[in-house]
């Protein structure tokens, strides 16, 4: 490989670094990807999670030669679009968001549940959350505001 | 780029792997956590040919590049497969974790070498020079290593298709609901034909490593269901005889009761 | 419910949903411009050792050791004692103990120096089983009543032993704090913090500087749990004293398996109980509780306090007789997390009282019902309940829930299939605030509000928000009274260079004390308003004059003003098989007083008490026969997850407290206290009763069930 192509929410990218560079590391520090956060490094709590070819990875888990030719979305671009919005407002009227460390991870993972399945049961978001780890809410307030979203943000997804 | 290869196909592949020194890299889920300094990965995730599920007359063949979220979505995957990749971690793990990844890493707790394993599962190996099918038994030799040959590369999982057809048991115990690795587990497929048993396969974790006890099952076949529920304990004691468990997570006690409880549990399904 | 109880939007949702907060490993440089170095301690691999010498790798240029003599001032970590080192004064105490911090621009050859320097220890004989500890660092004594004549006319006596294990807080930002040195020579400290003015005092200290020579800001915080209470002072003068060296910015963020293996924990407790019952009632307890505090004292004392203080539970106990000690091991120090003390002691008096119940054949229910305390009772330092006891009406209200009274007695006849079903309850309180006189003689809180020319209002406190909500509350309750917008008040992270000491954010003190204050504040500024100008109020804290004075020595006294009331159950089903055990449903009734945000104050019921079902079942973390914590990582250290309770319900009983903002009472560490208790009491209740099975200690996991189970066969 000579550089890695991709596309970092809709901007096509090259990253000229090592292709065994985490990807985590390479979007805080080389992109200035600040939602993504770093949990454990081990894949073990989602608060790194992005969305690859809009399915849900956690991106401790990646290495930057396996990104090339795909496309990577963080919460700096999800946050344009109107399923954001839905969202953001959904957890905002349960106050769903504590200490916020998780949340961009969450939010990914609540996108990638609902990109799926626009009418999930509450059984189903809560698998779909499962890999994401949150120590504040006893997790209702967000399972319930993507539920909600859901409702209300009916035909967005 | 200085340090990694992305081959566009599987021969590109085994050619790079033939002549340099590169650690195969599927979904990157395992690897990346041990995170080896100076890696220089050999990058499969987006080899077509190893990222298709498809049959023939005899197996159903996943592609080891492909992910556990692409097997759960697919109608040719065996149920039993499904069920042990859809409690492996939790979604975005499964969204990037591989079959070739699973097994080819060495883990004795890998949820789809289990079934894999209970079904006769076998691994097809390619490299430069060619190619060769083994059973999941002689590929897994014992935790953390294998027998995979310097210059070859995972190219399928196959599994053969009467094993897939057959009724299954199956059940993980994790430490919680998700994000859970398999602590105990344990997989069989049989076959009972007018209350007579005419195959039956049982593999679990817990041992350090994965092992058909095939002298075993073979003193089942032929047996009446009734004859081996009528004499559950001396039959759960075959297996459990020959099985040594191991202490880690869990204690090798909890491991044997509970591995015990299961094979009664399955044998008294039948 | 009352008008401010109206959840509105948090002022922190957009920057937290949106990516846009700025935790302390965000910033890519100081907000000046400059690089930022980064430092990673020099953690000790012994559990007890003398330091012979420290052999470092050759260090590139712009890479530096930092270690105890480059401090200025103190080699103390103020915190309750002055026993916490900073850096490691040649004796280590503890496995991970900060010998010293290898400070450089890049992390990767950070790391690589860390890995290449090699110590060089005396081994000594470690202490690491809190039986044998014969080191306290914190010993008290006391009681009421008369226990001699209680036992010798006791119907019976009960004896029985309580364990409990460690209980990492396991916030999603690890540990993290940032020191940079401005150009007038005041040295700037920010971070992931609960408690400013600690890290300010802390660090103060270490650099040997009067308390101009510093100033601390709380960055937005990824959870505390108590976890940030005291060890960010740690970190804090650890990256001040590395910057100091440096002359340049520092800054250390722990990796998990670090924050899980070197960071203060819940207490491992053992208590001992005995019991005296007489005519079907409790008529004295005589508990001894030890704390393992491990190899410095940090913040045990208050946190041993607050346990022993909980030992007689919600009940009306004549005669008490109550020992406690904090023993010194040489393990990681333990420190403050949600409950403080009080899980413990409520563990082992609730199972006690189930076990009671149990042999004397009524339903233990209704045995500890017939045993609540009331309004107008003396509390177990002969203090007083000044204000009703909710706790029957709270019983009512989770039985309705979850048909407890009745499930409760179904499961309690024989049960013989793979799966089966038991129903714990519990009752617990959680005294509201410091404890004793702590608010009055120590922390003496101010909190200030400044109206600008605009007509906004900012809140001056030190109470940083950590996911509780204080920067929606504090904004609330000013908005509110001065009947003006909310988006008009706001409330920033605390920088102690511009707000007065409030206190700290422990205790579940900030709404309930610094909310009053600010309250209060309000008002004044209210009266005083003028439009136009920039107007200052501020408000002291005054104890309620209804308290009995508290006196330490002979823990005498009210040791809370009021309490918050919780009521727990929890209904399981056990597979015998597997002894995986499934909470098929937990229910709490919790009153914190007037939620000043219901949405805000739900959230911290039902993530606390997953918290608490969390300690109760699968948070196992020991330590191995060397004194290392084995379960460093989130693969090996367990927490729920979202399909680990989903059917997880909380409801507000709501019994205003006179003195607390429009009736608030402390609310965050209520609802853990009793969720182990309830869950323990259900999965004993499954496996057939005390009578088959007497469970006497948590975390009670599947590998504990199937253990218990295997007696049977033997």
């Amino acid at each position: 490989m000579n550089e890695i192509r991709f596309t970092l929410n809709r901007k096509e990218t090259t990253y000229a670094g090592s292709a065994a560079d985490r990807l985590l590391e390479v979007l805080r520090d080389s992109y200035d990807m600040k939602s993504v956060k770093c949990g454990c490094k081990e894949g073990e709590c989602g608060a790194c999670a992005v969305l690859i070819d809009g399915v849900l990875i956690n991106s401790c888990c990646v290495a930057m030669g396996a990104v090339d030719g795909h496309e990577i979305m963080t919460v700096e671009g999800f946050r344009e679009t109107e399923q954001f919005a839905a969202l953001s407002k959904a957890f905002a009227e349960l106050s769903a968001v504590q200490c916020g460390f998780c949340i961009p991870g969450m939010i990914l993972a609540a996108q990638s549940v609902l990109s799926k399945n626009a009418h999930p049961t509450e059984d189903e978001v809560r698998e779909g959350l499962s890999g994401n780890i949150c120590r504040c809410t006893g997790y209702n307030a967000i399972v319930n505001a993507v539920l909600n979203a859901a409702k209300e943000g009916d035909g967005l997804w | 780029m200085v340090n990694g290869y992305k081959p566009a196909t599987l021969r590109e592949a085994v050619d790079i792997r033939s002549r340099e020194s590169v650690i195969p890299y599927a979904g990157g889920t395992d690897l990346m956590v041990q995170n080896k300094a100076n890696a220089v990965y050999l990058f499969l995730n987006d080899i077509d040919e190893i990222r298709q599920i498809a049959d023939d007359s005899e197996y159903i063949r996943i592609g080891a590049a492909v992910t556990f979220t692409e097997a759960l979505a697919s109608d040719l995957v065996p149920q039993l497969m499904k069920e042990a990749v859809s409690k492996i971690a939790a979604p975005a793990i499964r969204n990037a974790g591989t079959f070739g990844g699973n097994i080819g890493n060495g883990s004795d707790k890998a949820d789809s070498v289990l079934a894999g394993f209970a079904m006769d599962g076998r691994v097809r190996l390619v490299s430069a020079g060619g190619e060769r099918v083994i059973p999941f038994d002689d590929f897994c030799v014992r935790r953390g290593v294998t027998n995979i040959k310097d210059d070859e590369l995972i190219a399928e999982i196959l599994l053969p298709k009467d094993k897939c057809a057959m009724p299954y048991y199956y059940h993980k115990v994790g430490g919680r609901n998700a994000l859970a690795i398999s602590r105990v587990a344990l997989a069989g497929v049989y076959d009972v034909q007018d209350g007579v048993i005419s195959y039956i396969s049982l593999t679990v974790i817990g041992e350090g490593k994965f092992t058909r006890y095939r002298d075993v099952e073979a003193e089942l076949i032929g047996k009446t269901v009734e004859e081996v529920q009528a004499h559950i304990d001396d039959y759960v004691r075959l297996f459990i005889d020959r099985m040594t468990f191991t202490r880690g997570r869990v204690s090798a006690e909890y491991r044997k009761t509970v591995i015990g409880n299961l094979i009664r549990d399955y044998l008294m399904t039948l | 419910m009352r008008e401010i109880c109206k959840s509105v939007k948090k002022k922190d949702h957009d920057p937290k949903i949106e990516g846009r907060s700025v935790y302390v490993a965000d910033y890519n440089t100081t907000a000046d411009g400059r690089e930022i170095l980064c430092g990673k301690l020099l953690h000790s691999t012994l559990a007890k050792a003398e330091v012979k010498a420290i052999r470092l790798p050759e260090m590139p240029e712009g890479y530096l050791y930092v270690d105890a003599s480059d401090i200025p001032g103190d080699n103390n970590v103020n915190i309750v004692l002055d026993d916490t080192p900073v850096f490691c004064r040649g004796v280590v105490e503890y496995i991970g103990e900060p010998i010293g911090m290898i400070v450089g621009p890049d992390e990767k050859v950070v790391d690589r120096l860390l890995k290449e320097t090699v110590v060089e220890y005396n081994e000594l004989e470690p202490v690491l089983d809190i039986r044998k500890g014969t080191e306290f660092f914190f010993s008290y004594e006391f009681g009421h009543g008369d226990m001699e004549k209680a036992f010798a006319e006791a119907d019976k006596v009960y004896e029985e032993e309580f364990e409990t294990g460690y209980q990492d807080q396991a916030y999603l930002e690890p540990q993290g704090m940032m020191a940079e040195p401005e150009a007038n020579g005041r040295m700037f400290v920010h971070g992931s913090l609960q408690c400013a003015y600690y890290v300010h005092g802390a660090v103060a200290r270490a650099l040997g500087v009067g308390p101009d020579g510093v100033h601390v800001l709380q960055d937005v915080t990824g959870g505390g749990f108590g976890g940030k209470e005291d060890f960010p002072s740690n970190i804090g003068c650890q990256v001040a004293v590395a910057a100091k060296k440096a002359g340049k910015p520092v800054r250390c963020v722990f990796g998990r398996r670090e924050d899980l293996e070197f960071t203060p924990k819940r207490h491992p407790a053992l208590c001992k109980y005995k019991v005296a019952v007489k005519d079907g009632r409790v008529t004295a307890v005589d508990a001894d509780v030890l704390f393992n505090a491990g190899g410095y004292s940090t913040l045990s004392a208050v946190v041993l306090q607050r346990g022993i203080i909980a030992a007689t539970g919600v009940y009306d106990i004549p005669n008490v007789h109550v020992t406690g000690k904090a023993v010194k091991t040489n393990t990681n120090p333990c420190g403050a997390y949600r409950g403080f003390g009080a899980p413990q002691t409520f563990f082992a008096m609730e199972m006690m009282m189930s076990h009671i119940a149990q042999d004397l054949g009524e339903d233990t229910i209704a045995f500890k019902e017939r045993h609540f305390v009331k309004k107008g009772d003396t509390t177990s330092t002969n203090g007083k309940y000044h204000f009703p006891v909710p706790l029957p009406a709270m019983v009512d209200e989770i039985d309705a829930l979850s048909e407890m009274k009745k499930k409760h007695r179904e499961y309690a006849k024989p049960q013989t299939g793979r799966y089966r079903r038991g129903m714990g309850f519990s009752a617990i309180f959680h005294g509201a605030g410091f404890t004793g006189s702590g608010e009055r003689d120590l922390i003496k809180a101010t909190a200030k509000l400044r109206k600008y020319p605009d007509g906004t209002v900012e809140v001056l406190a030190s109470n940083g928000d950590i996911g509780q909500g204080v920067r929606t509350t504090f904004p609330k309750i000013v908005a509110h009274e001065l009947n003006i917008p909310l988006e008009k008040v706001y409330y920033s992270h605390p920088d102690t260079a511009r707000v007065p000491d409030s206190g700290p954010t422990v205790a579940s003190r900030s709404l309930m004390v610094v909310g009053e204050l600010l309250r209060k504040a309000a008002i004044k500024l209210r009266d005083i308003w003028v439009e136009g100008e920039e107007q200052e109020v501020e408000e002291h804290y005054k104890e309620p004059d209804f308290m009995i004075p508290f006196y330490l020595d002979r823990f005498e006294g009210d040791a809370y003003p009021t309490y918050a009331w919780a009521t727990n159950a929890v209904e399981v089903e056990v597979d015998t098989y597997t002894g995986m055990t499934k909470i098929v449903g937990a229910y709490g009734s919790f009153d914190v007083g007037t939620p000043v945000d219901y949405n805000i104050v739900v959230g911290q019921m039902e993530g606390g008490f997953l918290q608490g079902l969390g300690y109760a079942s699968i948070e196992k973390m020991n330590y191995d026969g060397k004194g290392r914590i084995r379960n460093n990582s989130y693969t090996d250290y367990l927490i729920p997850t979202a399909m680990d309770v989903p059917n997880l319900k909380a409801v507000m009983h709501v019994e205003e407290y006179p003195d607390g903002p429009y009736g608030a009472k402390g609310a965050g560490e209520l609802p853990l206290v009793g969720a182990a208790p309830a869950y323990i009491e259900a999965v004993e209740q499954a496996l057939g009763g005390a009578a088959a099975h007497k469970l006497n200690f948590a975390p009670f996991n599947a590998e504990d069930v199937i253990a218990e189970l295997s007696k049977e066969v033997q």
